[in-house]
């Protein structure tokens, strides 16, 4: 239900400055703070994290003129300010949609869950193939082992690329939010097709 | 995040679980919005939460809190079926790259082992075995040799047979700016790169990491200079990146404690 955010361009400009004064870094800045937000929202069980994070840049947009020459620190933090007031506001609206039942992974509806799984396997393997052999292979060997057994096997694997175990975790999770990025593009241009 | 004790994994699953009351969340969150160390460590504790929960290794009472956050909506379905398609794929690879060793004796072993029967197809293998590690450690060389040659042109701060510099940005940056094409491919000398830094933290040492689509070698170049207003990093190529394709570079700073800290990612393509 994201709405779009209808920022007039000047106050755009105004919170890339007050973000940062090189545009290029603030434009990065500004795509993470989106990012960022809506993750926030989804943790905070709000059922539009989008359109929050379009209010929370237009409620910024409309003071950042009068906040920014007073404002000490990260303006970052700010806008995490407004996004806490919202969630407070919209605390009635917060909702759960899903309950266990509704998410069984293998048994899901067909209309949302068959064609996509398909959909997402074919994705699965163009991404792949997309990796360097080094990346795909560390995935693998990072998912080799499940439940208890895994343990072990990933402070074996960390040990033999001579890093901590966190550091290991950190490095899968960027190959793998980078793969799952292209799936989920792959999937939605697929879904886009039919 | 690295430096603060107090926020273990287990303390960050709770709060990703919603399980944390007063200031602790708020003091997450400010975390997670303002240190990309720290967001980078929260959504890994993430992924480790949402494996679990594939795996079926949470409580009921984390698992219903689970769902209420992460399968609301068909978007965050499909990303949980992804992640599981990930897994699923690991999964069967590791599982057919494991070899059974079949129970026999050492006598039956010895006896298959002299019968020319299996004698002539198991010299054939070893001489296979050997044609291809030659071949591997040919090629092992091959990537050495290429990554010295890059480690001394980036080492080197003039040189001969230089291109003029080609501006880069990171293909996340979703402006105006048209990716770089070498067309045609460079006949020869060195082609030299600016690869424009937008992550808002600087780093006293970066290094690329070079791959072409297609091909299964990726390239390491470290301790690449930065320019002097800290804004683009430069990265020279050696001709054998002449060849035509896409070219993939990912540029990490590296933190002081030397572990590879945010990546900008750019693309080139070389001929059409």
């Amino acid at each position: 239900m994201a709405r779009g955010s209808a920022i007039p361009p000047e106050s755009f400009e105004e919170i890339l400055a007050w973000l940062n004064p090189d545009r290029d870094v603030a434009g990065a800045m500004y795509v993470q703070l989106r990012h960022d937000l809506a993750k926030l929202f989804i943790w905070r069980r709000c059922s539009d994290p989008e359109g929050l994070t379009d209010e929370v840049f237009d409620r910024v947009a409309k003071k950042v003129k009068e906040i920014k020459p007073a404002y000490v620190g990260d303006p970052r933090l700010y806008f995490l300010a407004v996004a806490n007031n919202l969630i407070k506001e919209n605390f009635r609206k917060v909702k759960t949609h899903a309950s266990l039942t509704d998410i069984d992974l293998s048994q899901q509806p067909t209309t949302e869950g068959d064609q996509e799984n398909v959909d997402i396997q074919d994705c699965l393997e163009t991404c792949l193939q997309k990796l360097s052999s080094d990346r795909r292979e560390l995935i693998m060997e990072y998912y080799a082992k499940e439940k208890q057994a895994k343990i072990d096997h990933r402070s074996e694997l960390a040990q033999r690329f001579g890093i901590t175990v966190e550091a290991l975790r950190v490095r899968v999770f960027r190959i793998r939010a980078s793969l799952e990025q292209c799936i989920e593009r792959c999937v939605e241009r697929k879904s886009e097709q039919r | 995040m690295n430096d603060d004790e107090t926020t273990t994994d287990a303390l960050l699953r709770e709060f990703l679980l919603g399980k944390l009351n007063d200031e602790e969340p708020e003091r997450i969150e400010g975390l997670f919005v303002t240190d990309p160390q720290a967001r980078e460590r929260v959504l890994a504790v993430e992924q480790d939460l949402i494996e679990d929960y594939l795996e079926g290794t949470l409580s009921t009472e984390d698992s219903e809190r689970f769902v209420a956050r992460y399968a609301q909506t068909v978007e965050q379905r499909r990303r949980l079926r992804i992640t599981k398609s990930i897994k699923d794929w690991a999964l069967t690879e590791a599982r057919a790259a494991q070899v059974v060793p079949a129970e026999v004796s050492r006598w039956s072993r010895l006896r298959s082992w002299l019968t020319p029967a299996f004698v002539v197809p198991i010299a054939a293998m070893v001489l296979i075995v050997i044609v291809v590690g030659a071949l591997w450690l040919s090629r092992r060389a091959e990537h050495s040799t290429i990554e010295r040659e890059l480690a001394q042109l980036n080492a080197a701060s003039t040189g001969s047979d230089i291109s003029a510099p080609h501006e880069l940005s990171p293909v996340t940056v979703r402006s105006a700016t048209p990716q770089v094409q070498l067309d045609p491919a460079p006949e020869n000398g060195t082609v030299e790169l600016r690869l424009r830094w937008i992550q808002p933290e600087r780093y006293s040492s970066y290094q690329a990491t070079i791959h072409r689509v297609g091909d299964s070698e990726s390239y390491t170049v470290p301790n690449l200079s930065v320019s002097s207003d800290g804004k683009s990093i430069r990265l020279r190529l050696s001709p054998h990146f002449r060849r035509r394709g896409i070219y993939q570079i990912t540029v990490s700073g590296i933190t002081s404690n030397g572990t590879p800290g945010p990546t900008d990612e750019y693309q080139l393509t070389v001929g059409s």
